[in-house]
């Protein structure tokens, strides 16, 4: 198979084309040789750009900076968020990539400066993007000679430069973590600029969701606080990609309202976007060829018809891996400058900036990227994208599907689905990506543990006096708890910081809590840590008896050390990989709320969940044989968190099915499919919301065996036989993987209807014979001869909860 | 515990956060307020003198506001040069009234807005003596009180003397005045930071730069039973919540010292300008 896909791909490409094309063209010459490949084909229209002048309250001195750079008119958009921001209001730009959204804030921010000696603080995701709006800023400056200063403020600025920028910075641009951390934990030396802080700009606020944006959104209520200490209101500017609820999320996220702009006024091109499935090469198993394989050709193709391409991979590896085969065929002549080049995390950031320099200057035809460059990293102007697999949201895809598209020219956008569930979903509902409202961001602020976190450093750096509340919330049970632990004093009305540590330190804004494991290389001797694994993978990644690979290199873990955090291991030579074998069983501790759900109910409420990692399976690699158990023990993971769930009653199962059995294999498959469609509702991460099915008791869990069938096991772990349970009620579970939730089960138990029609449609539209990864999970062969299959059943449950086709 | 605490820390442990095993001794038993009461009021009936606080909560000086409490003492000094050369700092020479030793003493060495100074020390030459004075808090709502009382010894004339104080004490008081929406009287003085002249001219002789070191080697003071700088925080923080003053007591000593030792070492710096003539 590799040889005959290898022999495929080094001829396929030259054949189709030889010469310069657009974006268009390529894409009808690709449709017309592989039409069997393109699930779907569509046109993105482009459209005029709308101008207007520049405003006439605009500072003589900017206006002159601007048009020395060649603009002497806004967009449309640009000019209404100059007029919401000068009127004193919240702004929200929420319009596509690359339609001119830093003007939008620039453009107040620099008057305000100007006119009033405003300061302003931009808060970006990643450094890259801060470093790019300081040159940007530096650039109008140098270009109008208006003595603003921009710095960038993070974890690199030496401490001697620090002082300067907090006393003389106009706009000092940095990132949530170092507001937390370094800014707002030391105010005092930042008195000039709070007192004069008039803007607060928050870029590409559709990255702040889930744990992340919950976290963002109480470093806000901290900084408000702050202000108010100092005597002012800063306006915010935020700007988000397109999602779902832009101006709701931002509300959120500030906690106040804002003015959407939401309709650009850029001109941009016409938009072709190809979703294409990798060939099958087995009908029966529904095995396809890989995403890697038709990545390549793709690009390979692009590059020689002249298409400026971009190549989104979703690991880090993979971006290696495809760079590879794209330099094997476009830099071997090593005389030459490169034309492909690799960008991803975990490059030197001289080595990112030089990648980033030659691309604006258009010396690279081929990029390989992970979604570092998702974000608006500057790069110039691209013609086509290629996407290694779907991005995992409907909003990433038409983000990064953005980056091409420069004047008025025709553009190519290309996603190749691998086998996952998510990507096949795609290629057999392609509506979905261009109808569908795109992801709704969600946050959950108030969720206790993150709001302790943030108390606590609110008091550090300001005493709560009296009945302060922190946003909206009271924080008087969380100030006594402070100071039952001895942090807090109270005295009087006021409770003060009285312990000697520094709680910002404590608290990252990326996780719910800091447990990391780390990995620690033993081999020889040596002590050197090679990887870090979250608290939440440890049991199922670092048990004694793993393998545990860094770079595709085997490492077998000896040694766990779970108190103090660390798993030991050598370097090995084994031809298996090790897959744990764990277990989960939820319990329902309180129902918030609930209705029908056609013959059944689904539910909303407070669940208790217990894993358990029993044992791992030694799986060699190609042949995927099972070559051996091992035992783990470890101590069950424990989790309180907010679950939304399914049921049917016995009565009606044991009419609907013709034993227990199947009806437990169609739950299965249903909550497979159901937590697909969840996950793409509520632009979730896979792992933030888990799936289970057991009995609403925690009595007994289910789970599918080695054989494809559902095994029911008692709470003990071991196995116990479906047929003499007393009572019989299977449940699909869906929860947020955090201690205490984050908000995403709430708004599927909103939607419970629609996510059973959803997913009953793709388990009904699925080409598969009985199952598949893309629909209810794979299954084996020899199901696909059963009388009843794994996709009758899960549809059957599907149905019985009220779906209609 | 109260019943958020039990679930935050039931949700902390599953969220990863370490076990922390518990050090702390348990809580002494909340007297029952009403039975105190009780007790006082049939004292009172009975005639019998009502004991006053256990001796150990004393708490030395004159209260000048509630909860600000002030020292002073002076020392023999009648020889202090009149002026100082202060080329060791390559600062001008200014006559010895202008000096002012200082020293705070802190709850803690985190950084940032949450770390305080609970005793304010400070010498300077007056008549033929060194006179220290010191400020201090039993109570954290009279820290404006102290930071005021403070700012009145200072004057456009003072120059500073301290030891690390130009990164640690000058810059934790700026912050305490700007907490408390007042004028840092300490912006713009000139300070004489003895830790970098003696690091410049020790660092390879001594064993290290500390002031403890800098005082036994220059000075010959050797201090018995004092409370190191690292347990100030505690002691306080132990009379803040009823305790006893025992080792409050003992910080004010230890910063005593620390105060008087900078005049000593601020004129064997001075004299370094002989040396070298």
């Amino acid at each position: 198979m590799a040889a005959y896909l290898s022999t495929l791909r080094s001829d396929e490409s030259d054949a189709v084309v030889g010469t310069a094309l657009d974006g268009h063209a390529l894409a009808s010459r690709l449709t017309a040789k592989y039409g069997d490949r393109v699930a779907s084909a569509f046109t993105v229209f482009g459209r005029e750009g709308a101008f207007v002048p520049l405003p006439d309250d605009l500072p003589e001195s900017l206006a002159t900076a601007l048009r020395s750079r060649g603009i002497d008119r806004l967009y449309s958009h640009q000019r209404q968020a100059w007029d919401a921001a000068r009127a004193g209001r919240h702004v929200l730009v929420a319009t596509p990539t690359a339609s001119g959204k830093t003007l939008c804030y620039t453009l107040p921010v620099i008057a305000s400066v100007l006119e009033s000696g405003g300061k302003a603080l931009y808060l970006f995701p990643t450094k890259a993007l801060a470093q790019d709006q300081v040159a940007e800023l530096l650039d109008i400056n140098r270009a109008g000679d208006l003595g603003v200063k921009a710095f960038t403020f993070d974890g690199d600025t030496p401490g001697d430069a620090r002082q300067a920028i907090r006393l003389h910075g106009d706009v000092v641009v940095s990132n949530p973590d170092m507001l937390h951390q370094a800014i707002l934990p030391h105010h005092t030396k930042w008195a000039q600029f709070f007192e004069n802080l008039r803007y607060v700009v928050i870029d590409e606020i559709h990255t702040y969701r889930g744990v992340f944006g919950s976290h963002l959104a109480n470093v806000l209520r901290r900084l408000r606080r702050i202000c108010a200490f100092y005597g002012v209101r800063p306006q915010f500017v935020l700007c988000s990609a397109t999602i779902g609820n832009a101006t709701e999320h931002a509300q959120a996220l500030i906690e106040d309202d804002v003015t959407t702009i939401a309709q650009s006024g850029a001109p941009s091109g016409d938009k072709h976007v190809l979703l294409w499935n990798p060939p099958v090469i087995n009908p029966d198993l529904g095995l396809r060829a890989s995403a890697r394989s038709q990545t390549n050709l793709i690009a390979r193709v692009a590059i020689k018809a002249k298409l400026k391409t971009l190549v989104f991979a979703q690991s880090r590896l993979m971006v290696e891996v495809l760079t590879k085969y794209l330099k094997d065929v476009f830099d071997h002549d090593p005389r030459k400058p490169a034309r492909i080049r690799a960008y991803r995390g975990g490059y030197l950031p001289t080595e990112r900036r030089e990648v980033e320099r030659e691309m604006r200057a258009g010396n690279v035809d081929g990029i390989v990227s992970t979604s570092a460059l998702e974000l608006g990293v500057d790069i110039g102007s691209l013609d086509a994208v290629v996407l290694n697999g779907y991005p995992g949201s409907i909003a990433a895809t038409w983000q990064r599907f953005g980056r091409a598209g420069r004047r008025q020219q025709p553009s190519l956008g290309v996603l190749v689905a691998t086998s996952a569930p998510l990507d096949q979903y795609l290629m057999r509902h392609p509506a979905f990506l261009t109808e569908a409202s795109p992801e709704h961001a969600r946050i959950q602020p108030d969720q206790p543990l993150i709001l302790l976190d943030h108390i606590r450093c609110a008091a550090f750096e300001l005493p709560f006096v009296g009945g302060d509340t922190f946003g909206p919330v009271d924080a008087e049970p969380y100030l006594q708890v402070l100071a039952e632990s001895e942090v807090l004093h109270r005295e009087g009305d006021r409770w003060e910081w009285i312990a000697d540590s520094y709680p910002a330190i404590a608290v990252s804004l990326r996780s719910v809590a800091d447990g990391n494991f780390v990995v620690v290389d033993r081999t020889g001797g040596r002590q050197t840590i090679i990887a870090e694994v979250d608290y939440s993978a440890a049991a199922l990644t670092l048990y004694e008896g793993a393998i545990h690979m860094v770079q595709s290199v085997p490492y077998q873990i000896e040694k766990l050390d779970w108190e103090g955090r660390k798993a030991y291991c050598t370097r090995t030579h084994v031809d298996y990989y090790t897959d744990a074998i764990d277990y989960t069983r939820l319990k329902e501790l309180e129902c918030f709320d609930g209705t029908n759900a056609g013959e059944g109910s689904a539910r909303h409420g407070e669940v208790h969940v217990i894993r358990r990692v029993s044992g791992y399976k030694k799986i060699r690699y190609y042949t995927h044989e099972n070559i051996g158990y091992g035992p783990v023990n470890l101590p069950d993971q424990e989790l309180h968190t907010t679950a939304v769930w399914w049921q049917l009653p016995q009565a009606t199962l044991d009419e609907a099915f013709p034993s227990r059995q199947a009806a437990l294999d169609g739950f299965l498959g249903a909550g497979y499919a159901l937590h697909t469609a969840a996950i793409v509702a509520v632009m979730a991460e896979a792992r933030d919301l888990q799936k289970a099915v057991g009995s609403g008791e925690g009595e007994w869990s289910a789970h599918v065996d080695a054989s494809g069938r559902g095994q029911v096991r008692a709470p003990d772990g071991g196995l116990d036989r479906i047929d003499t349970l007393e009572r019989f009620l299977p449940t699909v579970y869906l929860y947020d993987n955090f201690p205490g939730g984050v908000g995403l089960s709430e708004p599927l138990f909103h939607r419970a209807a629609e996510l059973i029609r959803l997913a009953l449609a793709t388990v009904d539209g699925c080409e598969c014979k009985a199952g598949c990864p893309a629909c209810v999970g794979p299954v084996l062969a020899a199901d696909e001869h059963r009388e009843e299959t794994p996709r009758m059943l899960a549809a059957r449950v599907l149905r019985l909860l009220g779906a209609t086709a | 515990m109260s019943e958020l605490a039990l679930r935050l820390a039931s949700l902390r442990r599953e969220a990863g956060a370490p076990v922390i095993p518990k050090i702390r001794p348990p809580a002494p038993a909340r007297p029952d307020i009403d039975a105190l009461r009780r007790m006082a009021g049939v004292r009172q009936r009975l005639g019998l003198p009502v004991t006053t606080r256990s001796a150990s909560r004393d708490v030395p000086g004159d209260e000048l506001a509630p909860g600000l409490r002030y020292l002073e003492q002076r020392f023999a000094w009648p020889d202090a040069p009149s002026v100082l050369d202060l080329s060791f700092a390559k600062l001008e020479p200014a006559a010895r009234h202008r000096f002012l030793h200082f020293d705070t003493e802190t709850t803690g060495l985190a950084g940032g807005t949450g770390t305080r100074a609970f005793m304010i020390g400070a010498a300077d030459w007056h008549d033929e003596t060194l006179r220290v004075r010191q400020l201090y808090i039993t109570a954290m709502s009279a820290e404006p009180a102290m930071l005021c009382a403070f700012a009145a010894w200072l004057d456009e004339e003072t120059v500073l003397v301290s030891y690390n104080g130009k990164s640690y004490d000058a810059p934790l008081l700026a912050t305490r005045y700007r907490l408390a929406r007042m004028t840092n009287p300490l912006f713009g003085l000139p300070h004489v930071d003895l830790l970098h002249p003696m690091r410049r001219r020790y660092r390879h002789v001594w064993p290290n730069c500390r002031m403890a070191t800098a005082e036994r080697q220059l000075l010959n003071v050797v201090r018995e039973d004092d409370l190191p700088g690292s347990e100030a925080p505690r002691a306080w923080l132990t009379y803040l919540r009823g305790g006893p003053s025992t080792d409050l007591k003992r910080v004010a000593a230890h910063n005593l010292q620390d105060v008087r030792s900078l005049g000593g070492l601020l004129v064997k710096a001075h004299a370094w300008a002989d040396d070298e003539k």
